[in-house]
């Protein structure tokens, strides 16, 4: 059976029935918008850092097996064990190996979208791995069986008393306790122990850093640092496409990665691991997973530009009115429309719809990929591919028939009941039905702007021109 | 110079003032205009919905008409901005060029081609919210976006200024997209029609009496949005207050 | 052949030109202001804290105000005795008892207004510095450096330290409904005492 594809307008049209949640969701994400744009303009040179970010991303992109053969040298030789998953498969693989050598039975771990690519949790658990997600948002989302809506803000489409609700079942706490300092000192409290009697550790990454060998998490709950250094055993799972040239380079991209997400300075913490601690062992995973693949694509490789800040989902219209679940993929928002294409194209067809291409994200991107850009040559590749639902497709061809057609067309126009004359009514009325769901119709008018002109302006030249014309 | 006037198919069908004004204005402005009477569509529905092919019989026939002018001016931002940057569904031949090279929305023709100084014969004792399309702002340029933190301009307010009686409202989130996206408000209707109605509401919560704006389809869809939602405020083109409009 | 070997010959073959694609020669951007000033207004957005002295105060008189309830005051410095000396604390599960942590920070960031910690400080129990419930940073104000361009150009401990975090302020998070919230998972505050 062919898979169906995700339907975003439906989900979005749920997450809007729901007020109090809609109203937070959307004012929560402008705000951290507009802390961007406050950081922005305390820094002149911005649009510099902008432009060298991307610059340096796509020259790393362009040299990328050097510089990941760079990194794995030198990595190896601080005495990191690197490991090369082809894909999701491969990656969960390689992970549950190295915590059967070990006897790990339980993994505590950072937040890291690359696992979620994977599906890591679900290939582990049923091995007899207990994996327990140690950001906060994570967590919550972890405990409610969901995926994260936000790549930098997991749980940000619920509110206090969902949290609740979710900690009272785990936790045993107040199902009515409304307070987030109380509801965060649970899971402190509760992590604690798992933390200090985990098997293993794992964590994303931010960065990988070529010349030294070294990777770079940003967190501001300090999970990641934990997950890493309280066992012996840290894992860390990155992307590929994660790389830059040279220490210095990381000047450039920690200036912009809070400052773009939550419009923070820098990240509460921002930690560089070149090698095991004394004592320890640490493996990394480079993940490929469809991103070599990317690269070959000329109108969507710079996509792998992406340092996962999340400010096109957070300056994003329609995200912030659709919540990141309704996108049902692992990256949701402008940025997850212009990659999920890549891992499922029939799948994920209707996300670059999913979009007014109003070109905010575009704009708001730190390594400036070209997002709204991309949205509407995905839409070409997507109706190329035949990937359209086939009444669009019908409609479209239909319209442009006709608009190549003046008489036709006139025709039609005649009456200000667009097209209606000419194209299956049914097929028609079907379609544009939804506009009048939530809004009016134009109002109709006495005459159209064309004939009004034939009317006043050219039975005017015909006189001046003694009726030639 | 000699003017091609392109009038948008709903500007054509719903809201023929905005075509009548724009060509008004450009005649009081000393213009030589002509509406060449078989157009239809720049071929833009077509492609932004990635059926590019099918934009090829418009985008053709749009040339067709428009070849033989020095300048083709538009009352729609978004329109030009297809043609401009998007218009590539048929080969791009010298003549095509030239129309690409040579469209002009409104406001962009009245400010850097014409750079108008005055219309002593506006006077709007009203106050307006402006609405800037997604194409004008940010394809087009006409004015700065709050994104990239760039020194404010805005030609669209550098006209209106000029009008007599003239005054504005600042809504909190001037660049917020409206929502219409083309089909995007028929596909994605929830969203669209969620977006159009907040923004409606912070134009009226700012004491807009009316939202004027370069583009009809965005304020086609907002009114929409308004007189369902119940939030009483008014719509009006650009072209309709330059050219003397009093309500 | 091996995912490696197919990943990187699937990434030759696909890449753009990297003629087309130069390396940007290194940055240094910003305001060059290395000031404490600047360092403890950066700090202090982010929730860190000033340990200033009172008249006549020590750091250990300092402490002992800021936390009178701290029972457990592991010193990682020679120079403070604390209750307990980090060398003699030998598991993250005896660290996770630590009420205050006071460790010395080769360098700061005016910029952000963050401190340096590796190994080197951590006398290799780097889990120390996040399951102690406060933690106390030493630091000279003749080691800040200006920005992030300077600290990556000019700090060797980028790439010599196995384990370097930069800490700004406290842990935090605001994972529920928007509220920020400090001392989320590691520490629950970050002073620095200007030496």
């Amino acid at each position: 059976m062919k898979v169906k594809p995700v339907n975003h307008a439906k989900a979005a049209e749920e997450f809007l029935d729901d007020a109090p949640h809609l109203t937070f969701h959307d004012e929560r994400l402008w705000d951290m918008r507009q802390k961007r744009d406050q950081q922005m303009h305390l820094l002149p040179e911005w649009q510099e850092l902008r432009s060298r970010a991307s610059a340096i991303k796509e020259h790393t992109l362009a040299n990328l097996p050097e510089y990941l053969e760079q990194f794995e040298a030198n990595a190896k030789k601080n005495g990191i064990h690197v490991h090369w998953a082809a894909d999701g498969a491969e990656h969960n693989r390689i992970v549950g190996e190295i915590l059967e050598k070990h006897g790990a039975k339980s993994l505590i771990k950072s937040k890291s979208m690359v696992t979620e690519e994977c599906d890591m949790r679900a290939y582990l658990e049923p091995r007899g791995v207990t994996v327990t997600e140690t950001d906060l948002g994570e967590r919550i989302q972890q405990l409610d069986g969901q995926m994260p809506s936000h790549i930098v803000v997991p749980a940000v489409h619920k509110l206090v008393p969902d949290v609740a609700k979710i900690f009272a079942k785990n936790y045993n706490t107040d199902p009515n306790d409304n307070s987030p300092q109380s509801l965060a000192e649970s899971q402190r409290m509760a992590a604690r122990p798992v933390i200090l009697t985990a098997d293993a550790g794992m964590t994303g990454g931010n960065f990988l850093v070529a010349e030294t060998g070294t990777f770079v998490v940003c967190t501001n709950e300090g999970n990641a640092d934990l997950s890493a250094t309280v066992p012996n055993l840290h894992i860390a799972t990155l992307g590929i496409e994660r790389i830059v040239p040279r220490m210095a380079d990381m000047g450039v991209f920690i200036r912009l990665l809070s400052r773009s997400a939550l419009g923070s300075p820098i990240t509460q913490y921002t930690t560089h691991f070149r090698g095991p601690q004394k004592g320890g062992e640490m493996h990394i995973v480079l993940v490929d997973n469809g991103r070599s693949a990317r690269l070959g694509m000329e109108e969507f490789w710079t996509s792998l530009k992406c340092i996962r800040c999340g400010a096109c989902m957070n300056t994003c219209p329609v995200y912030r009115r659709s919540g990141g679940l309704s996108y049902g993929a692992v990256y949701s928002g402008p940025i997850g429309a212009i990659i999920d294409p890549t891992f499922n194209e029939r799948k994920y067809s209707t996300l670059p719809f999913a979009s007014t291409m109003n070109g905010s994200c575009t704009n708001v991107c730190p390594v400036k990929i070209n997002i709204h850009e991309q949205l509407y040559k995905w839409r070409r590749v997507l109706a190329e591919h035949h990937e359209l639902p086939f009444v669009k497709r019908e409609i479209m061809h239909m319209a442009g028939k006709l608009m190549g057609q003046p008489t036709l067309y006139r025709t039609a126009i005649n009456g200000t009941e667009v097209a209606l004359s000419t194209l299956p009514r049914f097929v028609l009325y079907n379609w544009l039905n939804p506009w009048g769901k939530h809004r009016e119709l134009p109002h109709p008018v006495k005459q159209t702007f064309h004939s009004w002109y034939k009317k006043n302006r050219l039975k005017d030249k015909k006189e001046s021109q003694g009726g030639k014309a | 110079m000699k003017i091609g006037l392109f009038i948008p198919c709903y500007i054509d069908a719903f809201y023929p003032n905005a075509g009548i004004a724009t060509l008004e204005l450009l005649e009081k402005l000393g213009q030589d205009v002509e509406y060449p009477m078989d157009q239809t569509c720049c071929g833009q529905p077509m492609a932004n919905s990635g059926c590019n092919s099918d934009a090829a019989a418009a985008e053709a026939l749009f040339v067709r008409n428009f070849a033989k002018y020095d300048a083709i001016v538009m009352p729609s931002g978004s329109c030009t901005h297809h043609v401009r940057d998007n218009f590539d569904a048929i080969p791009q031949t010298e003549e095509v060029k030239h129309v690409r090279k040579n469209t002009f929305e409104l406001v962009e023709f009245l400010h850097d081609i014409l750079k108008v100084e005055e219309f002593p014969w506006a006077e709007f004792p009203h106050k307006v919210g402006l609405h800037n399309s997604c194409g004008t702002l940010r394809a087009l340029r006409t004015a700065s976006m709050s994104e990239l933190g760039e020194p404010y301009f805005s030609k669209p307010m550098d006209l209106l200024t000029k009008v007599k009686g003239i005054s504005f409202a600042t809504p909190k989130r001037p660049d917020e997209c409206c929502g219409f996206g083309g089909t995007f408000s028929v596909t994605e209707e929830a969203v669209s029609a969620r977006m159009g109605l907040d923004k409606v509401k912070d134009h009226y919560q700012a004491g807009a009496e009316y939202i004027v704006s370069a583009d009809t389809s965005c304020t086609m869809h907002q009114q929409g949005c308004a007189e369902r939602g119940g939030v009483p405020i008014r719509f009006i083109h650009i072209a309709e207050i330059l050219n003397g409009a009093r309500s | 052949m091996s995912s490696r070997d197919t990943i990187l010959a699937t990434l030759r073959a696909n890449r753009p030109d990297p003629a087309a694609h130069e390396l940007p020669p290194v940055a240094v951007l910003g305001d060059m202001d290395a000031g404490k000033a600047r360092f403890e207004d950066a700090l202090q957005l982010l929730g860190g804290q000033i340990l200033l002295p009172q008249e006549g105060d020590t750091l250990a008189t300092a402490i002992a105000r800021r936390f009178p309830d701290a029972k457990i005051i592991c010193s990682a410095v020679p120079d403070f005795e604390g209750t307990i000396r980090l060398e003699d604390v030998t598991s993250p599960q005896q660290a996770a008892a630590t009420d205050v942590l006071v460790v010395r920070s080769p360098f700061g960031i005016s910029e952000m207004g963050s401190i340096f910690l590796s190994e080197a400080q951590l006398n290799s129990l780097n889990s120390a510095a996040h399951l102690t419930q406060h933690i106390v940073v030493i630091l000279s104000e003749k080691n800040l450096t200006a920005n992030m361009h300077t600290a990556y150009v000019e700090r060797p401990e980028f790439h010599t330290a196995n384990y370097g975090v930069l800490m700004t302020g406290p842990s935090a998070t605001a994972d529920i409904q928007g509220v920020l919230i400090r001392g989320a998972q590691g520490v629950r505050s970050l002073s620095v005492w200007w030496e």
